[in-house]
């Protein structure tokens, strides 16, 4: 079965929806910092790029697209704020690992996709979404450093080791 | 780009009505305090840019051509 909690999302499931979440986001994201609730999605037709919806009334039109950072970068290193750290519940001290290809994990580490009209799809690596996945509460942690693009150029995504779940 | 030494304690200005005070400072950090109005904006930089981002990436049409293109390349990358 495909799994959110798989961090590679690999499509092996039957039916339109694969699987779905309601997430929490306490602080909102920037620009939609009203916005606290969300749904991801991932559906047969899009894995495995999931959708993440805002179920908020006033911002339910609110989609993004999203994908597993460890299928655009190998080693991806988090860098997560403490109070982002606190927000999620997870220890303040130590930094949550993105998880590695085909493995399960407590966190989800995902990129927003922006797909312009014209021009490459770039994913934001500065800022991923870090899910809690025993909370279902998430934020999307911006970076402080410059390690990473927030419009890092995507062409392919590469496959990965077998899903396990 | 103006650049200025300034140490803990001190204090600069911008504009009529936003201070800026050095908090503290060390190798790898400095801390800043700032006064300013409410209809400043203050904000992190990556956040102002994750915004930005976020406002244009927020309006995702997963039927387009490219997204196809996107998940075409995985199945052919598939071993």
């Amino acid at each position: 079965m495909a799994s959110l909690a798989s961090s590679s999302f690999k499509d092996s499931g039957s039916g339109d929806c694969l699987d779905r979440l309601d997430l929490d986001f306490p602080q909102g994201l920037p620009g939609f910092e009203t916005s606290r609730r969300f749904v991801l999605q991932l559906q047969t037709a899009l894995a495995p790029i999931a959708t993440l919806q805002s179920t908020e009334q006033s911002s339910s039109e609110v989609c993004f697209l999203v994908v597993p950072v460890a299928l655009l970068v190998k080693d991806y290193s988090l860098l997560v704020t403490r109070e982002d750290l606190r927000t999620l519940g997870l220890e303040e001290d130590r930094q949550p690992q993105a998880p590695a290809p085909g493995t399960l994990s407590n966190v989800l580490c995902l990129a927003i996709l922006t797909v312009p009209k014209d021009g490459p799809i770039t994913a934001n690596l500065l800022a991923p979404v870090v899910v809690n996945l025993a909370t279902r509460v998430a934020v999307q942690a911006v970076r402080a450093d410059t390690a990473y693009s927030h419009r890092h150029p995507i062409a392919t995504l590469h496959a990965t080791g077998e899903a396990s779940c | 780009m103006l650049v200025i030494r300034r140490r803990p304690g001190e204090v600069l200005l911008v504009g009529d009505n936003v201070e800026i005070e050095v908090l503290d400072s060390s190798p790898s950090y400095v801390k800043l305090g700032i006064r300013a109005p409410k209809s400043v904006m203050v904000m992190r930089k990556e956040i102002q840019i994750t915004r930005e981002q976020n406002l244009e990436a927020s309006h995702a049409v997963a039927a387009s051509s490219s997204v196809k293109q996107l998940l075409d390349s995985l199945k052919t990358a598939k071993p």
